[in-house]
């Protein structure tokens, strides 16, 4: 079976003052029907644009898609005509965001949205649209949605409009969501309800899921396979139990390091050393190189290419498939 | 659906929580005042020609009749007559019938087609500069002497003062609508509504023009105080209404030559001007508030 939604060689730049920044350089990854995929990166990492040019939403200009392909169901998403693309946006795929506060418009209730939604991608009916909104408020787990319905946004707390934005890129049964960040702005309690709300729709619609995010425990929890980025460039993909149990990248291991841990006895946190390149700064050989313990000459000379470690365990670097203990002091 | 019976029983005790904007608009007292103030000033300037006790036009004998309170006050005149002995109540309400005209006009034009600008630029940013420029020559442009040149076009009257008045609005409610959607389009919730796959169309009109209209409103209402008085002031500069028309900055200005004798005849239009411009600005503020759910609860 081919993948819901395959991307390959993605190239996508910015332009600012006649030059191009390249915020992702080649990324690949796809994702089936059903699982889970994770985009694990820092900030600024290019996980943000991927998905955003998954939607057609990267503006342009400034952004320029340089290069690469999206495949949505067989279909090349960068060649679509605009308004087949809107009808897909909403429709078969759907998104929610960060900032919860802020991504519902604020002068219409919730089961104005919703509609909006609805309406969109062909439903009139109002009072079919009204219980349909209803109905998918009690999906994701708003306590009495007949009557939450017609509060507006700022009248819910965090959760709750993370739970609204939801029910708004369900309307439609998409087959793809798209989740940027979905937790990061709710406490930790919430979030592991949001989490789980996701999880427990996708067993019940099979749609699949791209989840971005930098949280590592989010991954761990809830994704099939995860693909790390590094300075718009994947540089290690695999199966989540594989990542966990023998992550290769140094800069995946650095990340695993860095997570808090209630065990430990350390007083100080690990971090990596240094910080992610700015994107005008060129880096001849691999972009991690000034940042890893590791590196030689080799590394600094010249780009690791991807190569297979284990089946279904991809890496980008001359040391892999490398011990874990060289690299743990 | 499992859920489909508890759902439609629930569907029948929704009590939607809103409130209707009116009953909202009403419950704040000065603003209730405010609008009632405004809508009866209003009615009595469209029902001039059927209230207006005597000819606003024609002169009489009795010059500089003191009001109605006032010692040799007469029932005849209630507010007295000016100094070519016209009732000035009558033109009170004739007058402030061209000045309302002028005002709700000019600002109604104006900022329309300038919101409507400052919008558009700030949701397709490729025309902004051009619309930017555009605005800053026409600021530069003093709406005095732009009345002025229309007047020697048109001859004196009130057509080209809402002309001029309509003009030199645009660009100053281009410049703020712009300020207020470039704020706006950086919210979440646009780039949400893209990804619900909203036309253009609506998501200028249902998430940037609904977002910004409450702050715009603001302008609006302050400049329709503004608008009146610049009116008045053309109409006192003689650029304005063509005497023997009544208009309250007009009718101020006429009544300056008989301040000493006769303050009454200047401080009546003033008076009605300083009520409307007032009532205008508490309306719009409270129109604001209205407008956006967050500040109705």
């Amino acid at each position: 079976m081919t993948a819901l939604l395959t991307v390959s060689d993605l190239q996508v730049g910015f332009q600012d003052r006649g030059r191009i920044m390249r915020a992702v350089d080649g990324v690949s990854l796809s994702v089936d029907r059903g699982r889970t995929l994770g985009v694990v990166g820092e900030s600024g990492c290019g996980k943000s644009v991927t998905s955003l040019a998954i939607m057609g939403l990267v503006p342009q200009p400034p952004g320029v898609i340089q290069g690469g392909e999206i495949t949505f169901d067989g279909k090349n998403l960068l060649a679509l005509p605009p308004k087949e693309m809107r009808a897909l946006r909403g429709g078969r795929i759907g998104m929610i965001f960060q900032e919860p506060m802020t991504s519902l418009n604020p002068v219409y209730t919730c089961g104005e949205q919703i509609n909006e939604t609805l309406r969109a991608h062909g439903m009139s009916a109002p009072d079919k649209a009204r219980a349909r909104a209803i109905e998918l408020l009690d999906l994701v787990g708003l306590p009495s949605p007949a009557k939450r319905i017609d509060d507006y946004p700022h009248q819910l707390s965090g959760g709750q409009r993370q739970r609204v934005m939801i029910a708004i890129a369900l309307a439609n049964d998409p087959d793809l969501l798209i989740a940027d960040e979905p937790t990061t702005a709710l406490d930790v309690t919430i979030q592991a309800q949001i989490l789980q709300l996701m999880k427990d729709l996708q067993n019940r619609t099979g749609m699949a899921i791209l989840l971005v995010t930098h949280d590592l425990g989010v991954v761990a929890e809830t994704c099939d396979d995860v693909v790390v980025m590094y300075a718009g460039l994947v540089v290690e993909r695999a199966s989540t139990a594989s990542l966990y149990s023998d992550p290769q990248h140094p800069y995946t291991i650095g990340l695993m390091a860095a997570v808090p841990r209630i065990t430990a006895k350390a007083e100080r946190l690990d971090t990596i050393d240094g910080t992610l390149p700015p994107p005008w700064v060129q880096i001849p050989g691999c972009r991690f190189a000034p940042r890893c313990p590791l590196a030689t000459d080799k590394c600094r000379a010249e780009q690791p290419p991807m190569r297979e470690i284990t089946p279904g365990h991809q890496v980008a670097c001359w040391f892999a498939p490398i011990d874990e203990r060289i690299t743990t002091p | 659906m499992t859920a489909s019976v508890p759902l439609t029983e629930a569907l029948d005790d929704t009590a939607p929580p809103r409130q209707a904007w009116w009953k909202a608009l009403l419950r704040d007292r000065a603003a209730a005042l405010a609008l009632i103030t405004l809508l009866s000033i209003a009615l009595a300037a469209l029902l001039a020609p059927l209230i207006a006790p005597h000819d606003p036009y024609e002169g009489t004998r009795s010059v500089m009749q003191p009001p109605v309170w006032a010692e040799r006050g007469d029932w005849t005149y209630l507010l007295g007559t000016d100094g070519q002995g016209r009732d000035i109540l009558s033109r009170l309400l004739y007058g402030t019938r061209l000045t309302l005209l002028i005002g709700i006009l000019s600002v109604g034009l104006g900022a329309t087609v300038g919101s409507l600008l400052g919008l558009l630029s700030a949701f397709y940013k490729r025309i902004d500069p051009y619309v930017m420029r555009f605005a800053d020559v026409m600021l530069s442009f003093p709406a005095i002497l732009l009345g002025l040149a229309l007047v020697a076009i048109f001859g004196p009257g009130a057509l080209p003062v809402i002309i001029a008045l309509s003009i030199a609005t645009v660009p100053d409610s281009a410049r703020i609508a712009r300020s207020i959607a470039i704020g706006v389009m950086e919210q979440e919730y646009i780039e949400a509504g893209r990804a619900i796959g909203l036309s253009d169309r609506t998501l200028f009109s249902r998430y940037l023009l609904r977002n910004s209209i409450s702050a715009i409103m603001i302008f609006v209402s302050l400049r329709f105080g503004q608008i009146i008085l610049i009116g008045a002031a053309l109409s006192f500069l003689g650029l304005g209404a063509r005497p023997p028309a009544a208009e309250l900055g007009m009718m101020a200005s006429q009544g300056r030559d008989f301040m000493l004798f006769a303050p009454h005849i200047a401080f009546i239009p003033s008076i009605a001007i300083f009520v409307i411009v007032l009532a205008a600005n508490i309306t719009g503020d409270a129109i604001r508030d209205v407008l956006d759910p967050r500040l109705r609860s």
